[in-house]
């Protein structure tokens, strides 16, 4: 029998989350006051030993990005060094960080701090989406909590490691989530995405070293320092270690969050932990890692949900977004509201996204009308989309293609048939 | 060579500079990888992705202006699957656009379209979108069109905008394909764009275009195109002329070159209408029984040669003088000088610098031994601090602030010392605002404080400061006087901003200072450049490249005017008349009797206004200028014009001053003569001819030559103007090595003593001009200025430009582009002080001073403090020059134009 495994989840729903003393009942800051024991990069090692991934949606070795950052920060002594904490959480279907911050809040403070004090930065922020008010509201209360308990601010626990965390709003730009374009919005500057290289623990915010990581990600961290590495590489998969909170929404009778191990079959998600499908109706498919992800058929229902398995297959991980179709809904629908998606969210900065979002859309439309080019119009899209995926500035115009070519490979068929049997779904 | 890399494009081995883009090198090696995005002056965007490159050992595609060369780096730029995703790019950024042309632009996107066969439409891929879009068009700029459905946003103009100018207007409203460019909140006429054309000249398709002469830029015609020298301020832009039929009907900036880059202001881009203007002058006028008659050229040159000889043989030689321009050539106006020399017979030769930087010249004369700024436009760019001061730079010298904005941009301080708000300060670091005239307090307060604070350059003040440590004493002595407290006192300036100022400054490795106006125009205007200067050589910031001292010059040719020789105390290249010497040296150029040289100092321009009030000069020449307005205290002015017995006026447009002429000459505008210019960074740049003159108008040095004839002083005969400029090089030893061949493309900077000098960027790396080769100290203790709002006079009136105007509006307002951006006159005034004075903002006011009076309207506007206000003085309906003083500074004779008291009054 699969369980629930939490790390980032272990005290939503057991503890107040606007009371820091019940945080710290249940060995909260523990970490902390370890970590400052230790040399910082003993934290950046362990990081890297347990094989941490980044929880975002690319799954980059979280100790990699911390190694990068503060030897960045050995080559420029003197130079600033920012921690950002990436709570944009925007992916349709995605709903991780939300829990995380509205019922455990600190958990991310403690890991922020950790994560911190391990590259030497002395400034953080965390960009929150800025329709999550209640994460807010419980962030800006945690982040005051931490402070008054010296967990924050000036000589954290008499370590002489000094930080302090602001918060940022959103402004309900998708694009603002990937992590270039979230530091040019932190700027003050509009969410356009910036050229890479430089990346961000090089020449990150305001040019200076700069450590971006998602909250589920640094959210593992204080159980890393308290457990160590090796605990950590025992839990998930050889080369996606560690737990992961999957939603699961859609066609399912129980749509919700679980924090598993990695290389939990999809089945299991949707039967044992969702409840199984919405009255009975056959599994058609699953958008895994939202609108940037892609669709898998039943016959991949066995697969294993880490990121190198399900790269195995064509299909990725992402932000662990499950969406689930039942066989009466549309492949088309879906599609299209992906596209339409895209179309809105592109910045418009480069030339094969902009166009090609849009010219997509339209695409899109002829196969719902009435129109007898329809093998054309399938090819076409995969044709553009393949041409966006090669020449886009940066990831979002390079993510189209993964729902059109997972659609394509394993509902060709359905998106060639006339549409008037699709017409519920219109 | 250690700074080169090489690289592989295709198999082909090209070597790269260290940190070179990627697409820059392989476009400087002509392999014509296609874009749209980039252009050399901008920060790379990655937005067309047109340049998509491989790289060995790399997968995917890449932007290749977005990479960095490195050692050995195997780039694919053109293969099939590359050159398939260009023509899909291309394709796909087709079908968001509007094709229709009126063909009047350069379309670099038009053309990339054509060489990947796209122009067929039965070639295309995509179906267009463009038309679904419904984006709109901006026509509300008065000199630009943007139209959204021609735009690629490839982000060129917004960039041109802000790292090129420095403004910041522009930037993308919605999102996605709904995109478009906008000025300010959305209405570009509404914005602060203040219509330099920088955008314009970027757009590589026809989305941003300007709105004159539209019908006649169809660009297959074939148009003539001609590079010169832009007519209005000092900076001497590099521009290239346009030309239809005989008309000039575009103005572009020329890229690559210096001083500009391909930057112009709005004046330079779009200000060129006056060239064509009906109301030129095409023909000799004679006055007769007060009105003006055409004459031929025989007729009016006799007759003014008659006259002239007369008034000699009547009153002696000093009974004659003349200005030269400052808006015309070295060539113009080193015959002029040649002329009142050898046919006057006396050094009765000036013109309007004596009203702008006569101060300036004279101290830095003095105490640097040379009048010229020190340093050179671009060292404001990597400049560690930047000391603007009594200089509207944004305004006056619109290219010149571009680059102290870049400057800033790239991580200079900059202090603003003025005691008006200019545009500039929204740039600074710190804005020290002095109430007006007390500036040499601020500055000494600022030598105190470096004093105080040990952050003098000793070392300096002991190897380049003649008396060395001892002449430091008796400075120190002097501004000891001068703690903040008293400053603050004095100027009102917090004592905080004069601490931080200091430090900026002093501390910097680097440090230029921009002076100006507001500082020369003074009664106190040598003291108080001379106390600018004690303030560079107490902190060591001048004598290095990127340190120094300058005065950006406001004409396009004040620097070169003075330069060969229309000051009365020297001949050109700044040689003393009064040594006999000197007048041997240039008899024998000018092929003329030593003797007839006279050795006597001459006057300076207001001293001849003075004069001829006094009886002293009967007869005037008067080229290219307008001292009917520029002058101060116009009342006397015009009653001193008025007492000449036989005045001429040589100008391209009837004036205030040619009003009063006895005959009138028709001069050439400088898109119709050849010649040079010489810019506040004493470059000698090439004037060339792009259109004939209308009418009967001669060259003006053909009209001088011919005069001197008729005067029976004859020149020898110059068969063009590169011979008159062998000439000048002749008797100019810094300008020796100066030749037209040697100018062709870029202007030289003197000094250029030999053909194989390469020319000056910075004065005096080694040595100061002086005769000691050191710089002079010249402690200068702070007087209260004589003028002083009183009961009767209790505002006190500072004067200006803007930056849509120039000097009287001869040209500027000849150009439509100009005068629909400003055409009225007005007087800033405190808030405050309209509530205290009981009128209302836009009120029709009379404004008095103890010289004159005059009538504007009032402006409410904080950029001046409560008590002072603000004129510009270009309007001749409002001409503010009634109200000023012809009071002068005792050591250069300069009038105190940023001073006086008046009182303001509803108009009745």
């Amino acid at each position: 029998m699969i369980k629930q495994h939490h790390i980032a989840l272990r005290n939503v729903g057991r503890i107040d989350p606007a009371s820091i003393q019940d945080y710290m009942d249940r060995g909260g800051y523990d970490a902390l006051k370890k970590a400052l024991q230790t040399a910082s990069d003993k934290v950046v090692h362990a990081i890297t030993q347990s094989g941490l991934r980044g929880r975002g949606g690319a799954g980059f070795s979280t100790g990699l990005k911390k190694t990068y950052t503060s030897q960045a920060s050995c080559v420029l002594l003197e130079c600033m060094r920012y921690i950002v904490c990436n709570a944009d959480e925007g992916e349709p279907g995605t709903f991780k960080d939300r829990i995380i911050m509205e019922g455990d809040p600190h958990l991310l403070v403690e890991g922020m701090v950790i994560a911190a004090y391990a590259v030497g930065a002395e400034r953080g922020y965390i960009y929150i989406r800025g329709e999550y008010h209640q994460s807010i509201a419980m962030i800006r209360n945690a982040l005051v909590q931490a402070r008054t308990h010296g967990f924050l601010g000036n000589n954290i626990l008499g370590s002489g490691f000094s930080l302090d965390i602001e918060i940022k709003l959103g402004a309900g730009s998708y694009l603002c989530g990937e992590e270039l374009t979230l530091l040019e919005s932190l700027e003050g500057k509009r969410g356009y995405p910036r050229i890479k290289p430089p990346f961000p623990a090089e020449s990150g915010l305001f040019g200076k070293p700069t450590l971006i990581n998602n909250v589920e990600t640094l959210s593992h961290i204080p159980a890393i320092v308290i457990n160590g590495a090796r605990w950590y590489r025992r839990l998930g998969t050889e080369t996606s270690p560690g737990t992961k909170i999957f939603t699961i929404s859609g066609e399912v009778n129980n749509p919700g969050y679980a924090e598993v191990q990695m290389g939990v079959s999809l089945r299991d998600l949707i039967y044992r932990f969702a409840g199984g499908m919405k009255d009975g109706k056959p599994f058609k498919a699953a958008l895994l890692g939202g609108a940037a992800g892609t669709f898998v058929p039943e016959s991949l229902l066995d697969v294993s949900m880490d990121f190198d398995a399900l790269k195995a297959k064509d299909a990725v991980l992402g932000s662990g977004a499950v969406i689930v179709m039942s066989n009466d809904q549309p492949i088309l629908t879906m599609l299209a509201s992906i596209l339409r998606f895209f179309e809105h969210e592109s910045c418009g900065k480069c030339v094969p996204c902009r166009v090609g979002t849009k010219q997509l859309v339209d695409l899109l439309k002829r196969l719902t009308g009435a129109d007898d080019n329809r093998p054309d119009h399938v090819d076409a899209l995969v044709y553009q989309s393949e041409l966006m995926a090669k020449t886009s500035l940066c990831p979002l115009g390079q993510s189209p293609v993964l729902a059109i070519k997972s659609a394509v490979r394993y509902f060709r068929d359905e998106l060639e048939i006339p549409p008037i049997s699709q017409s519920r779904w219109r | 060579m250690d700074d080169r890399v090489i690289i592989f494009i295709d198999g082909e081995e090209i070597s790269a500079r260290q940190g070179e883009n990627l697409l820059a090198a392989a476009q400087r090696n002509n392999i014509p990888i296609p874009s749209l995005c980039y252009h050399r002056k901008l920060t790379p965007t990655g937005a067309c992705r047109l340049c998509i490159v491989k790289i060995k050992g790399k997968g995917g595609l890449f932007a290749a202006c977005t990479l960095t060369v490195a050692e050995g780096m195997a780039v694919t730029a053109f293969d099939e699957e590359l050159e398939a995703a260009r023509r899909d790019i291309l394709d796909y950024l087709l079908s968001e656009h509007n094709e229709s042309s009126d063909r009047s632009y350069e379309d670099e996107f038009k053309a990339l379209v054509v060489r990947y066969g796209l122009d067929d439409p039965a070639r295309r891929r995509f179906p267009a979108v463009w038309k679904t879009l419904g984006l709109p068009i901006d026509d509300s700029s008065p000199v630009l069109v943007y139209d959204a459905s021609k735009c690629i946003k490839c982000f060129r103009c917004i960039k041109a905008c802000g790292e090129v100018q420095g403004k910041h207007v522009l930037s993308m409203a919605n999102r996605g394909i709904q995109s478009y460019i906008v000025a300010g909140l959305g209405v570009w006429g509404a914005s602060e764009c203040d219509g330099c054309g920088e955008c314009i000249q970027l757009c590589p398709t026809g989305a941003i275009v300007e709105k004159p002469n539209r019908d006649l830029l169809v660009t297959e015609i074939p148009e003539k195109r001609v590079i010169s020298v832009c007519p209005y301020c000092g900076v001497g832009c590099q521009i290239e002329l346009v030309v239809k039929g005989d008309r000039i009907v575009r103005v572009n900036g020329v890229d690559g070159v210096k001083p500009n880059d391909g930057r112009l202001c709005v004046k330079g881009r779009f200000g060129y209408a006056y060239v064509g203007h009906k109301d030129r002058l095409t023909q000799p006028l004679i006055k007769r029984n007060g009105q003006f008659q055409p004459a031929a050229w025989d007729e009016a040159l006799d007759l003014i040669a008659r006259q002239f000889k007369a008034i000699k043989a009547k009153y002696g030689n000093n009974a004659l003088a003349g200005y030269a321009s400052a808006k015309t050539t070295n060539e113009d106006n080193y015959l002029f000088q040649k002329f009142i020399r050898t046919a006057f017979g006396n050094n009765n030769v000036d013109y309007c610098t004596r009203l702008c930087h006569a101060s300036t010249v004279t101290a830095m004369l003095h105490a640097l031994g040379s009048g010229a700024g020190s340093n050179s436009i671009e060292d404001y760019e990597t400049a560690d601090c930047i000391l603007v001061t009594g200089n509207n730079m944004v305004e006056t010298h619109p290219v010149t602030a571009t680059f102290v904005k870049r400057g800033v941009a790239a991580g200079g301080n900059l202090i603003v010392i003025d005691p008006r708000w200019t545009p500039l300060v929204k740039y600074a670091d710190v804005w020290l605002q002095p109430k007006l005239g007390t500036d040499i307090a601020l500055l000494n307060g600022l030598m105190n404080v470096i004093i105080r604070e040990a952050w003098i350059d000793e070392d300096f003040i002991i190897r380049r400061v003649e008396r060395g440590l001892d002449a430091f004493e008796e400075l120190k002595v002097v501004v000891a006087d001068y703690p903040p407290d008293i400053v603050e006192a004095i100027t009102g300036v917090a004592q905080g901003k004069l601490l931080t100022a200091a430090r900026l400054f002093a501390r910097a490795d680097k440090a230029l200072i921009a002076t100006g106006m507001g500082c020369s125009q003074q009664t106190t205007g040598t003291h108080l450049v001379h106390t600018l200067i004690n303030l560079c050589l107490i902190s060591g910031q001048i004598g290095t490249i990127g340190s120094g001292i300058n005065p950006p010059r406001g004409q396009n040719n004040v620097q070169g005017a003075s330069d060969v020789g229309c000051l009365p105390m020297s001949y050109p290249g700044y040689i003393p008349v009064a040594d006999v010497a000197n007048r041997k040296k240039v008899a024998a150029v000018w092929n003329v009797p030593h003797e007839t040289l006279c050795g006597k100092v001459g006057l300076t321009t207001v001293e001849i206004m003075q004069a001829a009030h006094s009886g002293g000069i009967k007869g005037m020449y008067i080229m290219g200028e307008n001292p009917m307005l520029t002058d101060p205290n116009l009342n006397h002015a015009r009653d001193s014009i008025q007492r000449l017995e036989f005045l001429v006026v040589q100008d391209i447009f009837p004036t205030e001053t040619s009003a009063f002429a006895d005959v009138i000459l028709p001069g050439v505008a400088f898109a119709e003569k050849n010649g040079t210019f010489v810019n506040s960074d004493r470059r000698v740049s090439r004037v060339r001819r792009a259109v004939d003159p209308p009418g009967e108008a001669r060259q003006d040095w053909e009209i001088i030559w011919d005069l001197a004839r008729r005067m029976g002083c004859p020149m020898k005969p110059y068969g063009n103007e590169a011979e008159i400029f062998d000439e000048i090089a002749a008797v100019t030893p810094f300008m020796a090595g100066i030749a037209y061949h040697r100018i062709e493309r870029e202007g030289i900077q003197w000094p250029c003593p030999t053909q194989a000098h390469p020319g000056t960027p910075t004065m005096f790396l080694k040595q100061f001009n002086t005769a000691s080769g050191r710089a002079i100290l010249h402690p200068v203790a702070y007087v209260p200025q004589t003028e002083k709002a009183d009961a009767d006079y209790p505002f006190l009136l500072n004067t200006g430009r803007i930056l849509y105007h120039y000097h009287t509006c001869t040209m500027s307002r000849r150009s439509r582009a100009l005068t629909d951006f400003s055409n009225r006159s007005y007087v800033l005034i405190h808030p405050d002080d309209i509530t205290r004075i009981g009128l209302k903002n836009g009120a029709r006011v009379k404004i008095a001073s103890r010289q004159g009076e005059i009538s504007t309207r009032l402006k409410a506007s904080s950029e001046v403090l409560p008590g002072e206000l603000f004129m510009p003085f270009h309007f001749g309906e409002s001409p503010v020059n009634e109200l000023t003083r012809d009071e002068l500074d005792p050591d250069s004779k300069i009038a105190p134009f940023k001073l006086t008291a008046c009182r303001v009054s509803a108009y009745q």
